[in-house]
């Protein structure tokens, strides 16, 4: 289980956030990086989360995150 | 591509208002809408899997200038689980059965409003986080956690 233990420096980021106008919140938060594989089908789709997590887990480069291992 | 903006948000919530289509902005997209600072990529959508519901979900995204060619707007209007799209004016996974939450009508009692736009509640996005289990959730659930508290602490 993760810590839950309020993190000061955390709390400080979400109280900073929280002054700054929505729009400026929402330009820092959207950041486009190209993720390999993931980012070079224009669409897809998938009949159920299992069969979400197997291709992820197959096809995707491990580094990325996408595998429950 | 172009940036996702807040009028991207608006005019996101906007059209899928005009069309009647039952969605909640979910996962870190959501969680940022509720003030969450980190950084994301796309738009994560929970939509209700019902066929209309999906029909109309299909409308909004060609007006937004989503390019659906005719069979995956046919995938998407018949109801799949998961649906990545990379051919619009921003990023968008559409979810509609994601891990950790029965059925969307509990999601949507449990819903948060801000700035116009209904999110998921963070005890959903948590909760879909920690149910999916995945390398990038693990990582991320401390500082969530430390988000969900903080927001306790400031409402």
């Amino acid at each position: 289980m993760a810590n839950l233990q309020p993190n000061p420096a955390e709390w400080e980021d979400f109280e900073a956030a929280a002054k700054r106008p929505i729009e400026q919140h929402i330009r820092n938060s959207f950041v486009h990086t190209y993720k390999p594989v993931l980012d070079d089908a224009e669409y897809r789709s998938f009949n159920s989360m299992e069969e979400y997590r197997r291709w992820c887990k197959e096809n995707l480069p491990y580094w990325l995150g996408y595998s429950r291992d | 591509m172009a940036v996702f903006e807040f009028k991207s948000a608006q005019d996101l919530g906007r059209v899928l208002e005009q069309y009647g289509v039952k969605y909640l902005f979910f996962g870190k997209s959501g969680a940022i809408l509720l003030g969450y600072s980190d950084t994301t990529q796309d738009v994560d959508l929970y939509v209700d899997k019902q066929r209309e519901n999906c029909e109309k979900v299909v409308a909004a995204l060609l007006e937004l200038g989503f390019r659906l060619t005719e069979n995956e707007q046919e995938e998407i209007g018949r109801g799949k689980d998961f649906v990545q799209l990379r051919n619009g004016p921003f990023d968008v996974d559409l979810i509609f059965a994601p891990d950790g939450i029965e059925r969307f009508d509990d999601a949507w009692k449990r819903r948060v409003e801000k700035h116009g736009f209904p999110i998921a509640s963070m005890d959903d996005i948590i909760g879909s986080k920690q149910a999916a289990n995945r390398q990038k959730d693990r990582e991320s659930l401390p500082r969530l956690l430390s988000f969900r508290e903080w927001l306790r602490g400031n409402k």
